[in-house]
């Protein structure tokens, strides 16, 4: 077997993808960060001094996946139709198993996005956590499968990585039982939720991106968190967005007609800023803070 | 140390905790910003505030990083309270250690035009003729733009 990215002179190269044929693909990755136990109890609480570090790791998760072509080199841009970030405190063995499922319908594979989105969901939780534990390690980052294209499907046998991988690896078996229950069904934990604070609902199935509304848009709508099927959207972009929510109620308006602010991925951003599954769009009125 | 919280805070203590085993730092400003009993309506009987998790924390942990990068600091301490307010409770809290005052004059007030224009929060008053939510000020928007220039 040779190396894709090595042409026949031995020298890196992208790989010409436009003659591969277009398919579904997804790839899921997983990873591992071992810490003390008060500090798992310190986050199931919501009692870290950065705040809100199941909820922030996600969206890092998210973020890093769409930049996955920024960072090494030989990837190519892809445009994302899915990108989801599970969190399973693990609290027998004081770890956070770490999971992160990436999708399109495409040429290449999207191994690398899932890989990267589980290795810096890991660091920014290692980033949240690291005033009050230094001692925390990552570990276990691997792909657990792929399907679509064509070198074929692929599944990890956890059994056969148990005996050098940690202890707390999960069997094979078990692992598919914790994706397809457990962890699917767990709500985001968001710690306390004191007046004002709203708490990140569980994830959807379907493809969706994540709306919220904030303060007096919340009010006036009635509504704080709507999921908006990704296929809904004219165009995958925040006014593309704003076009779907005016079709699904027509009060909706109020977002082009006042001043309203979005923040995509807790990141101010413009009405042309691009959208893939799973992001999250906050609309929000100008800051009264202070 | 950047936090958001429903808890008061106390000011002296959050100063001794600056300056805590250090002697070089030669000035601390610090600007406690409280609930008044009249804003936009008379007789404001409480405020509720709302902020936006996780990315409030990040837009406040930008704006003391760029104010690290603008002037010479030795620390930063900023609380912002969220929640039911009523009038003379402290919402907000920002201290400025330096060298010198100067530095800590201009940062504190730098930070907190940030803050006003920037971060994620929004209040609600609560009157005797009713409650509605606080519209933006043009006057906290020019005041955030003098740093532009600078």
């Amino acid at each position: 077997m040779s190396l894709t990215h090595l042409n026949s002179r031995g020298e890196a190269h992208m790989v010409d993808v436009g003659d591969k044929a277009e398919t579904r693909r997804e790839a899921i990755a997983g990873g591992r960060i071992h810490m003390r136990s008060e500090t798992l109890a310190l986050l199931a609480e919501g009692g870290l001094p950065k705040g809100d570090v199941l909820a922030t790791a996600r969206i890092a998760g998210i973020q890093a996946a769409k930049k996955t072509h920024e960072l090494i080199p030989l990837c190519h841009a892809l445009a994302l139709s899915k990108v989801e970030i599970r969190f399973e405190p693990d609290s027998a063995n004081s770890c956070i198993e770490v999971t992160a499922t990436c999708r399109l319908t495409g040429r290449t594979g999207v191994e690398m996005e899932a890989l990267t989105a589980v290795s810096v969901a890991c660091l920014t939780l290692y980033d949240m956590c690291k005033a009050v534990d230094k001692d925390m390690r990552i570990d276990g980052v691997r792909l657990l499968s792929k399907t679509g294209g064509k070198s074929g499907d692929y599944q990890r046998d956890e059994a056969v990585d148990s005996q050098d991988m940690s202890a707390s690896a999960l069997p094979a078996a078990q692992y598919q039982r914790h994706v397809s229950t457990d962890v699917r069904d767990m709500p985001m934990i968001t710690g306390e939720s004191p007046d004002g604070h709203i708490s990140i609902a569980p994830r959807n199935e379907q493809p969706c991106v994540q709306v919220k509304l904030l303060a007096e848009l919340r009010e006036r709508l009635g509504i704080s968190d709507v999921d908006i099927p990704f296929e809904s959207l004219p165009s995958p972009t925040v006014a593309g967005l704003k076009q779907a929510l005016r079709l699904h109620d027509e009060r909706f308006s109020l977002l082009t007609e006042r001043r309203v602010l979005c923040a995509v991925n807790q990141v101010m951003s413009a009405d042309d800023m691009s959208l893939t599954d799973g992001d999250e769009v906050a609309f929000f009125p100008p800051v009264t803070g202070g | 140390m950047i936090s958001v919280q429903t808890a008061p805070f106390d000011v002296g203590a959050e100063q001794r905790l600056l300056t805590r085993e250090r002697t070089d730092i030669g000035a601390v400003v610090s600007f406690t910003g409280l609930v008044r009993d009249f804003n936009e309506r008379p007789d404001v009987q409480a405020l509720t505030l709302e902020h936006y998790p996780g990315m409030t924390e990040r837009a406040l942990r930008d704006i003391v990083t760029e104010a690290e990068g603008r002037w010479c600091l030795q620390g930063v301490r900023l609380i912002h309270r969220v929640g039911r307010l009523e009038p003379g409770d402290p919402i907000v809290m920002v201290a400025v250690a330096s060298a010198h005052r100067r530095h800590a004059f201009e940062a504190c007030d730098f930070i907190m035009d940030y803050l006003k224009t920037r971060a994620p929060f929004w209040k609600k008053e609560h009157t005797v003729s009713g409650q509605y939510w606080v519209a933006e000020r043009n006057k906290d928007i020019e005041d955030a733009k003098r740093w532009e220039a600078t």
